[in-house]
Formats: C-alpha cells, structure tokens, sequence
C-alpha cells in the first residue's frame, strides 16, 4: 500500500516540478522570441509551498509528502520489531536503503540566520562567490544553477540513496545525480587523501562512535550556500572556505536513519550553529534512477543576461 | 595443539614476511603512498569473497586521429548503416552531447582517460565518474533488469552484472539514444564526420577485470541494431590504480561553459 503511495507521490511530486519548473522559465517569456529586456524570474508568493499546490492535485487515498512527514517525524524506532541490519563485514549498522522524505525531528536551537556576523553583510548582498551569478532578489537559488544540494542538508536532495560498503559510506542523490564518497577510518577504510581540491561537497571523514557514523567534512570551496535568499528580507546564506562541518549519522531502527549536524564557519557566523535533527524513512527500492540536472535553456539565457549586466555594473564602477 | 599452534605462528610469520617484501617492493617501484601499498595485500577478494575491483582507477586517452587508431574506431565507422551515416553528416562537433555537460555512457567514458572510482558491497557494484560525474549502480547478483514498468531510457542505461570467473560481465540496456561512441576530434580516416551517434536500441555488455594489485582490464561489446549493421568491440583498456582514495569534485557547470570545463579538467 505504502509502496503505491510512494511511487506515485514521487512521480507526482517530480511531474509537478518539471511542470512548474517549465512554467517559470518558459511561460512569461514565450510571446518574444526576440532579444528582451532582463525579467527577473517571478517570485512566489511568500511562505509559498509548491508541495501544497502539487498536493491539490492528488488522488484521493495517496498519501501526501506533508503526511508522510509527519508520519516519519513522530515514528517511534522499535529496533526490537525492525532489528538495525549490520554489515558482514565490521558489524556496525548498514546504512543501505532508499530514503524519502525528509523530517525534523528537533528543529535548530537558534536560526541559523541569528548567528551570522554582521560585516558580512555587504558579501551576502553581492551574493558570496556567487556575485554576478545567482540573481537572488529574484527566485534564483544555487539549485537553477544545478549546484549541489547545500552542505547543511549532508548535499542530500530530495530521494536519496545510502549505501554502506567497507571502509565507505556512500550518498547517491537521486535529483541532479550528485553523490558523496564518505571514507570510514578504521580496519576496513583507506587513508584518506589530504590533497584534495576545495569543492562545494568538501571532502568527507568519518569514523565509528559506538553506533554513530561521525563525518567531519572540510576543504569547502566557500561556493554553497547554507541556506537560501528570501527576497527582500533575508540575505542568500553565505559560507566561507573555513566552513567546517560534523554530522553524525545513526540508524535507530530498520525503517528509519537520522542526521543531525554542527556548522563552524568563523569567517561567517559568529559560533558554531547546531543544525536541525532530521530523519528520513526507507522506502522498499534498492536503487535511485538516474535523473541528471540540466539547466533550461531559457533560465539559462537569463543567467547569462543577468550575469552580462552585473559585470557592466561593476566595470562601471570602477 | 602446540604443534599447530606452531604452525599458524610459522604460517603467519612467512606471510607476513612476504607481504612487508612485497610491499616494500611495489613502493620502491613507484613511489607510491601507503594507501596503494596497504590494500595491495587484499586485492584479490572482498570481505565476502567476490572479486575485489574497488579503488580508484585510471587509463591512458585513446582516441583515434592523425594516423592513430587506440580504440578501434575505424572499424566502429565502417558498421554505420547509411541511414546513421546520413544523419551524422548533418551534425558537428557542437552536437556532441558532452558539450552540454551530459555524461558519456561507457564505453565512451572509459577511453577519456580521466578518473574513474569503483566501491562493492555484497551484490553490488558502484562506477562514480570524476568527469562528468555520475554514478552507475550495478547488481552483480545476476539478477534480471530492471522491470518494464520502472524502466525508462537513460543517458547511462540499465546495469545488471554477474561474475564469470573473476570478470564482472554487465550487461546495459535502456539507453536513450543521446549518447555519442567517441568524441568529434576522433577521425581514424579521411571521410570521418566525428559523429558518433546511438539510438536506443543500444545494447552493451562490459567486461571488467582486475588483473593484478595496479591494473583493472576493461573490454566492451557494443550493439545497435538501429545505428550498426554488426557489433562493434572495443579493444582491451587499461586501468592503472591511482594512490588517491578518492575521485575529485569536478562539476560540470551551465556557468562554466564547456571550454572551461575541459580546461579545468585538463588540469
């Protein structure tokens, strides 16, 4: 039953963005097929939910993603009746499922938005090291730009796959097809390489506390946003190449794992800010399809309109 | 009792020894870091007794162009049926679907000579590719494809893979018809367009092989009833295992544009 419901929720759920997605960027803009003046994309409404309007259009007896929420978010573990399944290989909990969607379960002691250092104001404005890329008073986010997933979230998107190999835990996006290669120090785990580049993922560490997988992630490209813009009142969520950040992964019972995380980012928050406990529950697949990101063309042109004028602005000023 | 208490000691001793002069041995060669050195000993078998092909895995460009031919590709352009050979007169180097940041399939992928990363759990095998990057999961239990009602067409197509012997056979099906064989600066003759189109009736069956600790043997059988009036084989490629633990982050970005692209990944 809970199967269906899945399938068809995450068939709806991705027809609905694809539809909207395509209304965004192809609607307002179809009547001129000629070089136009620059359109900011239009914004939703706030506290607009495209969940909620995709949910007004399911079939009655199929359960929406805000009730499976809510259904995962006050699920009680029962590791007796839904044993932890533990690899052959070391013992610790097995990680491997499909997981959708996402619940918090604690939500973050203070906003993160709270502890951002004033004097980094004026980068947020310009966008962090996206200035002159991402047009954030509109609704562009890091997403339209096919980045990543933000670190804040582990870089997890919407479906997302776990996969416990030895010495690895593996993270495989099911949106935009971004993974995570997370190696375990320890008996079964390679040493991990100290000459990486800085990326918008970081590079992944984790070792075994108990039953918690513990991951500190560095060498950030200073690129992802922690969270993102809400025009006109918040700035996009900046972070620096100082970003610093700890996960602990845990797998309570066979139908659940959780993640809970600390941020340090001295360079952009004036102390460390505890990210919200989530949970996410395993659905009955082995495997996430590919589903690659690619931009439209016409988002695309805006960027480059948008891109093209900011660099005029700043040439000018100079 | 003592007697094979011995035993297991002396055993443990000899292999020991032979392992450290081993070791030894293959960092002197090349001066490779421990990582390399220390799985070396296992590379033969995983935990539950597959065939270990995990590691981090590179092979030399090939290509073919200016008299040069390293992947066979004179013979690919001769199976062309002249319905393909007409639409690929009609296209260029700018309708390579690379260019627009889409993943090549293998067995293109494994001639481009960039990263490729191979991880295993029991049933499973994972290819994450460093250019392009995008990960492939194949079942290696043997088990059917993916069933008709979940099945659509992809760039990387439907893996399911089984071991004969110590070679991982995959079989690939469900392609989209997007992809390209080769890149546009492959001409092997003077007639070649270097286009190099699928359809979705492509079939490939891949055949992965680790040979010894450093090198991983790779060969694929590529058919396409729809673009290819007979099978086309790739020649045997080889993968050298890097020190790395890991592949790097290199997105392919709208912004980035695809000249940056290849030149940040030159690098």
């Amino acid at each position: 039953m809970s199967v269906r419901k899945f399938a068809m929720l995450a068939v709806l759920t991705c027809s609905g963005i694809a539809v909207l997605a395509l209304f965004v960027a192809i609607g307002p803009s179809r009547a001129s097929a000629q070089i136009r003046t620059y359109k900011p994309p239009q914004t939703a409404a706030p506290g607009a939910d495209w969940t909620k309007r995709i949910e007004e259009i399911l079939p009655p007896g199929v359960e929406s993603r805000a009730e499976a929420t809510a259904r995962i978010a006050a699920y009680k573990p029962d590791p007796v009746k839904y044993p932890v399944p533990r690899t052959p290989w070391d013992g610790k909990p097995d990680f491997s499922g499909v997981y959708w969607p996402d619940a918090t379960i604690t939500p973050p002691p203070v906003p993160l938005e709270s502890l951002y250092r004033p004097e980094a104001r004026e980068y947020r404005e310009g966008g962090g090291a996206a200035a002159g890329l991402i047009d954030w008073r509109g609704i562009d986010t890091p997403n339209y730009h096919c980045w990543p997933p933000s670190p804040v979230n582990g870089s997890m998107g919407g479906t997302v796959q776990l996969v416990s190999a030895p010495g690895h835990l593996l993270l495989l996006n099911e949106g935009g097809s971004n993974f995570r290669i997370i190696p375990i120090v320890g008996e079964h785990g390679p040493q991990p390489s100290s000459s990486r580049k800085p990326s918008f993922q970081g590079s992944s560490v984790g070792h075994w506390e108990g039953d918690t997988l513990v991951v500190e992630v560095t060498n950030f490209n200073g690129k992802p946003w922690l969270g993102a813009a809400q025009p006109p009142n918040r700035l996009p969520q900046t972070s620096s190449d100082a970003l610093r950040i700890v996960e602990r992964w845990s797998r309570p019972d066979a139908q659940i794992f959780e993640y809970r995380l600390v941020v340090e980012d001295p360079k952009m928050l004036t102390a460390p800010w505890t990210g919200s406990a989530d949970r996410r529950g395993i659905l009955p697949y082995d495997t996430v399809q590919e589903s690659l990101c690619f931009l439209d063309p016409e988002l695309d042109a805006r960027h480059r309109e948008f891109a093209a004028k900011e660099a005029k602005k700043r040439g000018a000023v100079r | 009792m003592s007697r094979r208490t011995m035993a297991v000691v002396v055993g443990t001793v000899v292999v020991g020894a032979a392992l450290l002069v081993g070791l030894r041995m293959a960092r002197d060669e090349n001066g490779a870091t421990e990582s390399a050195a220390t799985d070396a000993g296992s590379f033969t078998a995983t935990a539950w007794g597959e065939p270990n092909l995990t590691g981090v895995w590179r092979a030399a460009p090939l290509g073919a162009g200016s008299g040069r031919d390293t992947f066979n590709l004179a013979k690919l352009e001769g199976l062309y049926t002249p319905e393909a050979r007409a639409r690929m007169k009609e296209l260029s180097a700018k309708d390579d679907p690379t260019m627009r940041c889409t993943p090549p399939a293998f067995p293109r992928a494994a001639m481009l000579g960039y990263p490729v990363q191979i991880i295993q759990r029991p049933g499973f095998a994972f290819v994450f590719t460093e250019a392009y990057p995008v990960f492939r999961i194949i079942p290696t239990t043997g088990r059917a494809h993916t069933s008709g009602q979940y099945l659509f067409p992809t760039h990387l197509g439907d893996s399911t893979a089984r071991w004969e012997g110590d070679t991982l056979v995959v079989d690939v099906i469900s392609f989209n018809g997007e992809g390209w064989l080769a890149s546009p600066q492959d001409r092997p003759t003077n007639a070649s367009t270097g286009v190099w189109l699928t359809s979705d009736a492509m079939h490939v069956v891949e055949r992965w092989r680790r040979i010894d600790p450093d090198t991983l043997e790779y060969q694929a059988r590529v058919e396409d009833p729809k673009t290819l009036t007979m099978p086309w084989e790739t020649p045997k490629v080889t993968f050298k295992r890097q020190t790395v633990d890991r592949i790097e982050e290199v997105l392919c970005r709208p912004e980035d544009g695809p000249e940056t692209y290849l030149a940040r990944l030159g690098s």
